[in-house]
Formats: structure tokens, C-alpha cells, sequence
């Protein structure tokens, strides 16, 4: 609504303002929803913490066991059921997020078909099919749940963090996955980003920071540069196959080889020696040496040998941060801070490299597991309208260019990756033949020039191009980018002004009306509740559309209407209060759309005026 | 859209020209964002945060084309009403032309080389003949000679086109 925005003249904060009068405390959590872990974080004052169940434990494995009646377990129980269970319970399904069936080249314990629409891939579970953005909701509403027993009610919003490498599809199945849990998604942040904020990097002047990125089966490295204000990834590295897993697997070798083992292991043996090697590895992160006792072989472990015998990996880390940096032209003095997270930077063999290498100031100090959580609730708790002090603006940039395909099965850029969003790009394009009414776009994303090598977002038709001699119709595209990395399509007949709206069907995603579908299986609400809820609806909207207009009206009515123009809205906000009155949701809806596109002159005008207050400098102070 | 600037340097607050207070367009900047920002309206109605969306998209674009000099340059052209990438009527001397042609192939020979240090040797002086253009096209431009001021742009799109082939090939080279 196009007043509300302003509805504070030239103060353009409304949310924080209101927040000011009501001293009302936004509730809003911060989620880092991850490949083997998830956890949820809460933020006041400035300050974060991770929540944690009833017997202390903050991550929630991210695992879903789906039961043959239908019941869903989530964390440490479906991970428990997984030995058991393992074709019903699925684990790093993140890594299906947003992708095809034949993007998973590798095995999986369950089963994955494809779905009607060949589209997303479905996971064949004892409850039915299910889709990966399903399987997310289901952790995420874990996540939200504990979020709000702590919190006391219900919440404004979370903040949800994704790798910075996610491509479109990537972060619309996650953005979907929020939808279907029934939390609103305040941001998509990058876990970088989310990692430099719980360090309050953010706050610096001029930085360039890299954040490595350890986790149980994944190694990430990103540098990212902090500029006037803006946070930028400039590179992303690393491994998708290396963690904390990799370094266990030394241990275990290490045993097999001092005990002199060479027999097959059996399923049992083999858990019971990974988890003798996590013990050791977690001792010698405290500890000089420790005892290794398998069966009836007992033998010590001392950190030096450790040391060897994990080095290889620690230098392929180490190599993949070179890569980055050679990358994005950055030497490596240039680099003042390194934010450790992931639970492997625990290994002070890690920690040692790292320093050496970087030479920098490198961050522990804030547990590596819940780092990231922690940055995504300070963010969410300023997002939410709860202000502190200085207001930080996060501006992100794309990670990966966005462009079509032309002639030949070559990517055109539009929007080329590390452009900070949102952002919108305007293309122009002709018809080829006399009388083509219709023309097909393919929406990529990726580096490469080839098509066939860049990731296929979407592809449409326009229709409804009037008939006209080839190269006469001009379509206008504007892609469209918003500040969670999202796209939006929109075109536009030039030539005679047919404007024909493109809802783009995401090749991997689900559509709306899934989502919907979903969301409204998983209510059983009676019709007449929805109506009631909708008419509810339409008034509060109604009713805030006519608050926000008459504050205007008062403040700059008289200044920047003409009579007449004042007496038609007088005039209008007298019909909207009578249609309130009616009990029909749909005509207020109407009669408020209708008021509101009359109103649309007059905020214009006032935002205008506005801008000029505000780079005339006088606003700002004079509400701090 | 409400925010309608008549043109990218009054939404800045800047004057019209290619000389350009970066200080001041950063401090604008973000000045503009930490007011329009999608962000600050995360929790209000759709049509609030699509306005946000579009003002902030609007703000982007408009740093992105101020602060790069050649797409400052353009779009100069394009307020005086010349279309810079209008091709048909290239304004390129044959010199220039044949000197372009020169260098291509002396690109590809320390390419095929593998020498770096000559790639670098080579960067630094068509950096110059760079900043050397940037100064002429503002005292054209500066002078109303928009015929004068596009050729000299369209200079500048081959320099920099040369320049970032240069990066590329380093990178490659560097990569192996």
C-alpha cells in the first residue's frame, strides 16, 4: 500500500518508529537451517543465543523419520530411528534443495523418484512421496516451535540462512519450505554474511574477511569484502565432499592399522569404532594424547600424530582458500579477519594452519556450531523492527549471474553475478516473423557460456504479442531481483503498451498453487472459518489504508492537493467506510484497491517531497 | 514508482557531469538505501514492499551507472541525447582502429608466450591511454562536443574490452 510506506514523512521508518511508541518486542528467530545440523537462535538487546531442548542440546540433527502411520519424527529421534529405518529417514536432504533428479549423482539410503511433472525429485517414504521442500518443513517447524515456546506467542518472522553459493532454484525451495512450515521469511541471509554479523564485522569500516567453514560433511571458504556499508561475497570456495567426517576416518584407519585389523567389519563394529575415533578426535582437542580402546586392542593417540595424520586434508582447505583468493584478486594480507564456524574448526591443528596461513585475527570466540544461528537472529530481530543503536544495512549481491538463452544454445548475462540486489534489468526483444503473437524465453543461471552447462531456471511463453510485421513488436523483460535473491519476470509489449505479467514456473520448485495445496492440507479449517478470516482480513486492510490516508491528508494535504483532488479522496475514504459496514470481503477488497490507486498521485508527490527532506539532512537527526 | 528523479545525479543530489565526488555518491548512497531498502519494510503489505523493491532496484542501478566511469560516460550521452551504443555511425578513427588491431596481436602472442610480466607491462600502458581518455572525454563533453565526446567513448568500450582480456588471460595463465 503505497501510503503506509510513508505514513512517517520523512522519517521512513515506520516499522521502528511504532516499535518506539508501543515498546512492543518484535518476536523473531534466526534459523541456520544446515546439511547435518539445524539450530534456532533468538537475539534482544544486540545480543544472540542458540535455544536448546529440555537435556541442554541446541543442534537438531537435521534428520526427518517418516513412520507408516504418518508420523513425522524430527532431530536426535529420527536420527536414532535412521539405524533402524534408514530407508524412511532422511538426512542432508539440503543437498536435494532446488534440484533435479539428475543433478544427484550419488547414492542416497532411500529412494528418490521423480515426480508427476518431472520435475523435483520425490523421496519414496513408508507415509508417501515426499518432496524435499516438504522434508525441510518439517525440520523448520521443529525449529520454529522451539522458537516460540521461548519467545512466548507467535512470531514476525525468521531470518533463514543459506549457503552464499545457492542459486535461484536453491533458495526458492528453501524460501518454499518456510512457507509450508507456516514462517514468514524475513530474509535469506548468506551463512558468511550470518557469520560475519554474530561477530559484529559488520560494523566496520572497510574489511575484508574470510569465513571458514568446516562442517561435519562440507568444507565452504568465502571472502567477502565490507564496503561503505555493504557486504559483499566476492569468492566461494571449497569442498562439497570434506568435514569433520574425513578427519574421523584417519583415526579409524589408524586403529584398523595399529591393531592389525584387515577382516571385513561388521555394520555394528564399524559404528561403534566411528564413534570411538569422534571421542578421540573431540579429547584431543583438550588434551595432548588419549586412550583408543577397540574391543581387545588398546593403544594412545597423541595430538602430534593426529596432527600428521590429518594434514593432508587440513592443506586441501588450506589450498582451496588460495584458490579464493587468486580468484577475486585478493592477496592474502589483505585479510584482516577470519571467522571460524563448523564444528571441525575445533581441531587445533585447523585453527594452527588457518592462523599461519592467513596471518590474521582468527575468531573463535563464539561456538562454531551456533555462529551462524547467531548472526541470522541479530538480523532478524533488527529486520523485525526491534532497533539498536546504529542501523546496519545488509546488502547482498547476486551470487551467480542470471541471463536467457539466444541463437545457438549461448547464455546472454542480464544480470551479471556480484551486482548488488535487489536489482532490476531491462532486455529488449523483437519478433522474427510477420504475425508472431507468441515468444519463448529460457531463464538461466550460471557462468558458463554454454546453456547447456548453466542451471535452466525457468522457461515461459508470452503470449498475446499482437500481430504485427517481423521486428515491428518490441517486448520489454525486466527480471526483476529481490533482496533474498529471488527473480520475477515481467513483460511488456512497447509498442502498443500490452503488458503481460509472467509468473515464472520454477523447473525445480513447486508452483503456488502446490504450496498452497499443501498448506491447506495440512489445516483441516472449515470453509466458513476461511470467510470469516478473509472478511477479518479486508477490513484491517480497508481500515489501515484509511488511517494512512488521513494522517497524509493532515500533513500534507493542503500543501500538495488541489481542491478538487482533496475532495475526491475526502469522498473516497466515505465509500471504503460504508463498503466496511457491508460484510462483503470481496467488495471492501475492491473498494481498498480502488481507494488506494487514487491515492497513488498524491504519495508519489509526498515521496517526493520526502526524498528531498531526506538528502537535504535533516531528517534523520532529528528523530535520533 | 514514486521516487522519480528527473535523472540519476539529482537522485544523488550531484551536478550533472563526469566529474564526480565519490565520497559524496557513496555517502548518498547509502543514505537513499538505508531509507528505501525492502529491508525496512519487511513486515508491511505487498504493495508497500514492492514499491520498496522497485525504489531500491532503481537505487542500485542508478550507483552502479554513476560510479562505473564508462557506463557514466553512456549514460552523459544518453541525457545530451546521443545514443552511445548506436554502432552505425561509428566515429573511430582508422589509427585508433589499426592500433587496436596491433595490440590484439600482441595480446595473443604473450598469451601464446606464457609471459606474464609483458601482460603486466602491457596492462600498465593501456591503463594510461585509459585515464588519458577519461580526461579528454570530460573536456569534450564538458564543452558540448557530444560528436567528439561519443567517438572517444567508443574508444574507451575497446580499451576496456582489451583490459579485461588481459585480466582473463592472466587468470588462465595464473589457473595453470
Amino acid at each position: 500500500m503505497a501510503l503506509l510506506s510513508i505514513s512517517e514523512p520523512g522519517k521512513g521508518k515506520p516499522q521502528a518508529h511504532a516499535a518506539d511508541n508501543k515498546v512492543v518486542k518484535k518476536r523473531a528467530i534466526g534459523i541456520d537451517l544446515g546439511t547435518t545440523n539445524s539450530l534456532v537462535a533468538i537475539a534482544s538487546e544486540g545480543r544472540a543465543h542458540a535455544l536448546c531442548d529440555h537435556d541442554g542440546l541446541c543442534l537438531v540433527p537435521s534428520v526427518v523419520h517418516y513412520a507408516e502411520d504418518g508420523k513425522v519424527t524430527v532431530g536426535y529421534e529420527a536420527w536414532l530411528k535412521g539405524a533402524k529405518d534408514s530407508r524412511n529417514t532422511i538426512s542432508s536432504v539440503k543437498r536435494l534443495m532446488g534440484r533435479g533428479k539428475e543433478d544427484i549423482h550419488y547414492d542416497l539410503p532411500y529412494e528418490i523418484v521423480s515426480a508427476d511433472n518431472g520435475g523435483m525429485p520425490l523421496i519414496k517414504t513408508a507415509a508417501g512421496n515426499k518432496s524435499p521442500v516438504e522434508v525441510s518443513a518439517e525440520i523448520l517447524k521443529t525449529l520454529v516451535r522451539r522458537g516460540e515456546e521461548e519467545l512466548g506467542g507467535e512470531l514476525e518472522g525468521a531470518v533463514i540462512t543459506v549457503p552464499a553459493y545457492f542459486d535461484e532454484s536453491q533458495r526458492q525451495a528453501t524460501k518454499d519450505a518456510a512457507q509450508l512450515a507456516g514462517i514468514k521469511v524475513l530474509r535469506l541471509l548468506g551463512e558468511p554474511t550470518a557469520a560475519a554479523i554474530a561477530y559484529g564485522l559488520d560494523r566496520k569500516q572497510e574489511e575484508t574477511v574470510m569465513i571458514y567453514d568446516l562442517g561435519g560433511g562440507t568444507f565452504d571458504v568465502s571472502l567477502m569484502r565490507l564496503e561503505q556499508g555493504v557486504f559483499k561475497v566476492l569468492a566461494t570456495g571449497g569442498d562439497a565432499a570434506l568435514g569433520g567426517d574425513d578427519l574421523d576416518r584417519t583415526i579409524i584407519r589408524w586403529v584398523l592399522n595399529e591393531a592389525g585389523i584387515t577382516d571385513e567389519l561388521s555394520y555394528a563394529q564399524l559404528n561403534s569404532l566411528a564413534s570411538i575415533a569422534r571421542h578421540a578426535k573431540h579429547e584431543l582437542t583438550q588434551s595432548e594424547q588419549t586412550q583408543v580402546t577397540f574391543e581387545q586392542w588398546s593403544g594412545t593417540l597423541t595430538r602430534e600424530q593426529f596432527n600428521t595424520l590429518i594434514d593432508v586434508l587440513v592443506e586441501q582447505t588450506i589450498k582451496a582458500c588460495r584458490r579464493v583468493l587468486r580468484d577475486a584478486k585478493v592477496t592474502v594480507d589483505e585479510i584482516s579477519d577470519v571467522v571460524m564456524v563448523g564444528g571441525s574448526t575445533r581441531t587445533p591443528r585447523v585453527r594452527e594452519r588457518v592462523s599461519e596461513f592467513f596471518g590474521a585475527e582468527v575468531h573463535t570466540e563464539i561456538d562454531p556450531d551456533k555462529v551462524v544461528a547467531v548472526g541470522a537472529a541479530l538480523q532478524a530481530d533488527v529486520l523485525a523492527g526491534n532497533k539498536y543503536g546504529d542501523d546496519i544495512l545488509l546488502l547482498d549481491v547476486i551470487p551467480l549471474s542470471l541471463g536467457i538463452e539466444t541463437m545457438g544454445g549461448l547464455m546472454e548475462k542480464i544480470i551479471p553475478r556480484n551486482t548488488t540486489i535487489p536489482v532490476a534489468r531491462a532486455q529488449q526483444f523483437t519478433t522474427y516473423k510477420d504475425g508472431q503473437t507468441a515468444m519463448s524465453l529460457h531463464v538461466l543461471q550460471g557462468e558458463r557460456e554454454l546453456v547447456s552447462d548453466c542451471r535452466s531456471l525457468a522457461m515461459f511463453e508470452l503470449k498475446g504479442i499482437p500481430p504485427m510485421v517481423a521486428g515491428a513488436a518490441v517486448i520489454e523483460v525486466t527480471f526483476q531481483v529481490d533482496a533474498d535473491g529471488l527473480m520475477e519476470v515481467q513483460a511488456k509489449e512497447l509498442s502498443t503498451g500490452t503488458v503481460s505479467s509472467v509468473v515464472i514456473k520454477p523447473s525445480y520448485g513447486l508452483e503456488d498453487k502446490d504450496i498452497e495445496k499443501m498448506i491447506m492440507d495440512s489445516y483441516s479449517s472449515a470453509a466458513s472459518d476461511k470467510e470469516a478470516r478473509a472478511l477479518q482480513e479486508s477490513r484491517v486492510e480497508a481500515e489501515r489504508i484509511i488511517e494512512a490516508l488521513v494522517s497524509a491528508l493532515v500533513v500534507d494535504g493542503q500543501s500538495l492537493l488541489s481542491q478538487a483532488e482533496y475532495a475526491r479522496l475526502e469522498e473516497g475514504i466515505l465509500q471504503l467506510q460504508k463498503t466496511i459496514e457491508s460484510g462483503d470481503s470481496d467488495a471492501i477488497h475492491e473498494a481498498s484497491e480502488a481507494l488506494n490507486e487514487a491515492t497513488l498521485e498524491f504519495a508519489g508527490r509526498r515521496m517526493n517531497t520526502q526524498i528531498k527532506t531526506a538528502l537535504a539532512g535533516h531528517s534523520i537527526e532529528e528523530i535520533d | 514508482m514514486s521516487l522519480q528523479p528527473a535523472n540519476y545525479f539529482e537522485l544523488f543530489s550531484l551536478p550533472v557531469s563526469f566529474q564526480l565526488e565519490n565520497t559524496q555518491l557513496e555517502v548518498a548512497y547509502k543514505k537513499l538505501q538505508s531509507e528505501f531498502h525492502p529491508d525496512r519494510v519487511v513486515n508491511a503489505d505487498d504493495r508497500t514492499r514492492v514499491q520498496a523493491l522497485q525504489q531500491a532496484s532503481m537505487i542500485n542501478d542508478a550507483y552502479a551507472t554513476l560510479k562505473s566511469p564508462l557506463k557514466r560516460a553512456a549514460y552523459l550521452l544518453k541525457l545530451a541525447g546521443i545514443d552511445a551504443e548506436e554502432h552505425n555511425q561509428l566515429h573511430l578513427d582508422e589509427a585508433f582502429l589499426i592500433q587496436q588491431m596491433e595490440m590484439r596481436e600482441t595480446l595473443a602472442s604473450l598469451i601464446g608466450d606464457e609471459d606474464l610480466e609483458g601482460l603486466d607491462a602491457m596492462k600498465d600502458s593501456i591503463d594510461k591511454e585509459k585515464t588519458a581518455r577519461l580526461a579528454s572525454f570530460e573536456a569534450q563533453f564538458t564543452a558540448s562536443h557530444f560528436v567528439e565526446a561519443k567517438s572517444i567513448y567508443n574508444q574507451l568500450q575497446f580499451i576496456y574490452k582489451l583490459l579485461d582480456e588481459i585480466d582473463k588471460a592472466e587468470e588462465k595463465l595464473l589457473d595453470y
